[in-house]
């Protein structure tokens, strides 16, 4: 007599002493090295850009924690770079130079490249010093992503790329791009003609990212056209037409991390700060409610990542929590606006709370637009409940 | 789930599943106590998974006996099994053991001032099953530490009350003749918070079956040439259904896990955190769970005879009892006020 909730458990997990160590180390080293960080700038965390601490946090050992040694990897688990991640986004501090290269293509290339990709590429990203775009979306193909039409086609000399990639964030400045080009034309090909490419952005011609500015003024995304791009035989990444379940892999690491309810948490404490001497019953409850959603996703998404780390793949769990920690994140920069009725500032102007909730209020709307909407992330929910 | 848990979860599947279908449901809302199936429960152990092994227990903790909760909640067993389980831990932490029974578990604390030299003064406690009681339990502040008590429920006026649930919550009132006084290690309230805390397992596992009903017609009913669950919108309502049931699962475990490893006194950093953060997470997950599962259903499960109501009724009456969202928001909100901004995460991950 089974419950289609037994597909769907999150066991609750028990960190071990030593990760709590780690964790301590982490903290006292952020506490110093974010002292003179823009509050603004903090409550961006995982999309604020800043080379100089993301070799700091390299010179640690606490990127590509989970890559081999042989490579310049830390062979350290799973659970402990979760620690280092968690902490991280917590206390807002300024991560995306690293962050993709980090959370999915370290690990892509370990798995798929070649021993040279692997010897060249891995160390980069272990000190911090190698910034990864990720080129998926494009003009006409955003949620239906298989529909990409970039094409990448083979020469005597390697392969030439035309067509254009959307929503970029970094490729204007970043050495690395993995882009998913398609490989073979034949429209009863729409998964199988698509191929996985690792791009030198330093040292091939003929791509050109065009910054969008977001409806906040970040600078962060762009438009890469690409014309004749030329790019070396070895720039294919893993197999050939096998792009679609590569990239399917690589979006399993860049749905389950604790990104995905952890964007607001800065505003969450300053919130707490600010409504601290007046708060009313009704306005404690739902202060309360909101850290009640917050333990709750702690303990789903520290599930997922213990499920990570014993080889499973949490793939429908990682939606779900994609699905309720975006509805969490989402709420908070409204509700906090309810809570005390202060204005939200641009940077700059009123209190750090504030410009806190002026920047984070604007930024939201994106939480459910990134790494998937929840109407595809519904999708893949319904999939695994076997009514899709 | 560990093999123990497996195996009791499985106990109550097989006991309750068989028993309490529509025909059963709806006889023991007319005829009242099923006296058999109770009969039944307690031969099998299942009131006393929390009790001492001397004391024909099974001695496991919270965390084992939490599928057990769930799946009352699954089978919306209208019996006080989670009242039973609550007394029998209590007893257990007291080193004392319960007369044979349906017990009455008094709610909340009683006042030092209401514990004559041989009766506890009732004036107006509304107690789950209090007109089966055989005797009844609860929890004194009596100044001189919590203890636990153990009282007669014979003589008692009851004012016989139901919830929306149809699960008797009658009104007690005179002087019980008092059984046993045990001094307990635990914090006076405590019979608010395991009640807060087995209520939100028996919200966790009724969500979880209104999920499998609303899939089940979902699959079954065609409209416009194909079954409903083919249609996008209904797709979204199944997947928002079965992320919050898995949520509200996921801090009751929590709260279980950290309930045996770090128990609840008042003070300091222990289960009192995620026992809140269940029961406020259930009670406000209680407003989505029957929306959805009703919306799927269409009117068909807005009637009697279908019966997604024996589950949704009490799911509507559970989120009150031991305390709404409201009073455990409030609460965890004290907590985040007291700790601050900066100590709200190291609170969260402690």
């Amino acid at each position: 007599m089974t419950s289609v909730a037994d597909k769907l458990r999150f066991e609750p997990t028990a960190l071990p002493a030593s990760l709590e160590t780690l964790r301590a180390e982490v903290r006292a080293f952020l506490k110093e090295a974010l002292v003179d960080v823009p509050v603004v700038t903090r409550s961006h965390s995982w999309e604020a850009y800043d080379a100089e601490f993301s070799a700091k946090l390299g010179a640690k050992g606490w990127l590509g924690m989970t890559l081999p040694k042989a490579y310049g990897g830390h062979g350290r688990s799973a659970l402990e770079r979760y620690v280092v991640v968690e902490e991280c986004l917590v206390a807002g501090a300024p991560t995306a130079f690293h962050w993709v290269a980090d959370r999915q293509s370290g690990p892509l290339v370990v798995r798929y490249g070649t021993e040279e990709q692997k010897q060249t590429i891995v160390p980069a990203i272990t000190a911090g010093k190698a910034c990864f775009a990720i080129g998926m979306s494009e003009p006409n193909s955003g949620s239906d992503l298989a529909s990409l039409r970039t094409r990448a086609e083979r020469t005597p000399s390697g392969w030439k790329v035309n067509g254009t990639k959307i929503w970029t964030s970094n490729a204007h400045r970043a050495n690395y791009m993995i882009a998913l080009f398609r490989t073979d034309p034949d429209p009863n090909k729409k998964h199988a003609g698509l191929s996985q490419f690792i791009i030198d952005l330093s040292k091939t011609k003929g791509i050109t990212p065009r910054p969008i500015q977001n409806l906040a003024g970040g600078r962060n995304f762009n438009e890469v056209a690409f014309v004749d791009a030329e790019l070396p035989p070895d720039a294919l990444l893993g197999t050939e037409g096998q792009g679609w379940r590569q990239v399917t892999e690589e979006l399993a690491f860049e749905r389950s991390g604790p990104e995905r309810y952890l964007s607001c948490f800065f505003l969450l404490r300053k919130l707490i700060d600010v409504v601290k001497d007046k708060a009313s019953p009704a306005t404690l409850a739902r202060l309360g409610s909101q850290v009640a959603w917050a333990a709750t996703l702690r303990t789903m998404s520290l599930s997922i990542a213990a499920k990570l780390n014993a080889g499973q793949d949490p793939a429908l769990e990682a939606s779900v929590v994609k699905d309720l920690g975006c509805q969490f994140e989402q709420n908070l920069p409204g509700l906090a606006q309810e809570l005390c009725e202060l204005e939200p500032t641009l940077a700059g102007h009123g209190s750090e709370y504030q410009q806190v909730l002026g920047s984070l209020i604007q930024v939201a709307p994106s939480f459910s637009l990134r790494g998937g909407t929840p109407e595809i992330m519904r999708g893949i929910i319904a999939k695994g409940l076997g009514v899709r | 789930m560990n093999e123990i848990q497996i195996m009791l979860e499985d106990t109550v599947n097989r006991l309750f599943g068989d028993r309490l279908g529509w025909d059963q449901l709806t006889a023991i809302e007319e005829q009242g106590f099923p006296t058999a199936l109770w009969a039944e429960t307690v031969e099998q152990g299942i009131n006393k998974v929390l009790a001492d092994e001397n004391a024909g227990g099974m001695g496991v903790g919270w965390a084992d006996a939490y599928p057990v909760l769930r799946a009352c909640g699954r089978h919306a067993v209208p019996l006080p099994v989670a009242e039973a389980i609550i007394a029998e831990w209590l007893a257990r932490q007291a080193g004392a053991s319960l007369p044979d029974g349906v017990p009455g578990l008094l709610p909340g604390t009683i006042a030092a001032s209401a514990l004559g030299a041989s009766t506890l003064k009732l004036d107006g406690t509304r107690t789950p099953w209090g007109r089966n009681a055989d005797f009844l339990v609860g929890v004194a502040d009596t100044g001189a530490g919590p203890e636990l008590i153990i009282a007669s429920s014979q003589g008692l006026h009851v004012a016989a009350e139901d919830n929306i649930g149809r699960d008797p919550r009658d009104t007690l009132s005179g002087n019980a003749a008092i059984l046993g006084r045990h001094a307990l290690p635990l914090p006076a309230d405590c019979i608010h918070w395991l009640g807060a805390l087995a209520r939100s397992a028996q919200i966790a596992g009724a969500g979880a079956a209104a999920l499998d009903l609303a899939l089940k017609y979902g699959a079954e009913r065609s409209q416009f040439g194909k079954p409903l669950s083919g249609f996008q919108a209904i797709q979204h309502y199944l997947a928002d259904l079965a992320g919050v049931v898995a949520s509200v699962d996921a801090i009751c475990m929590a709260a279980c896990v950290g309930l045996d490893t770090r128990g609840m006194a008042v003070e300091g950093r222990n289960a009192r955190f995620e026992i809140a953060a269940a029961k406020c997470r259930a009670s406000e997950a209680v407003e989505k769970l029957t929306r959805l599962s009703h919306q799927v259903h269409g009117a068909i499960g807005f009637t009697y005879e279908y019966g997604l109501h024996f589950l949704t009724r009490r799911l509507w009456a559970w989120r009150a009892e031991f305390g709404g969202a409201g009073e455990w928001g409030e609460y965890l909100g004290r907590v985040a006020v007291e700790v601050g901004g900066d100590g709200i995460w190291p609170t969260i991950t402690a």
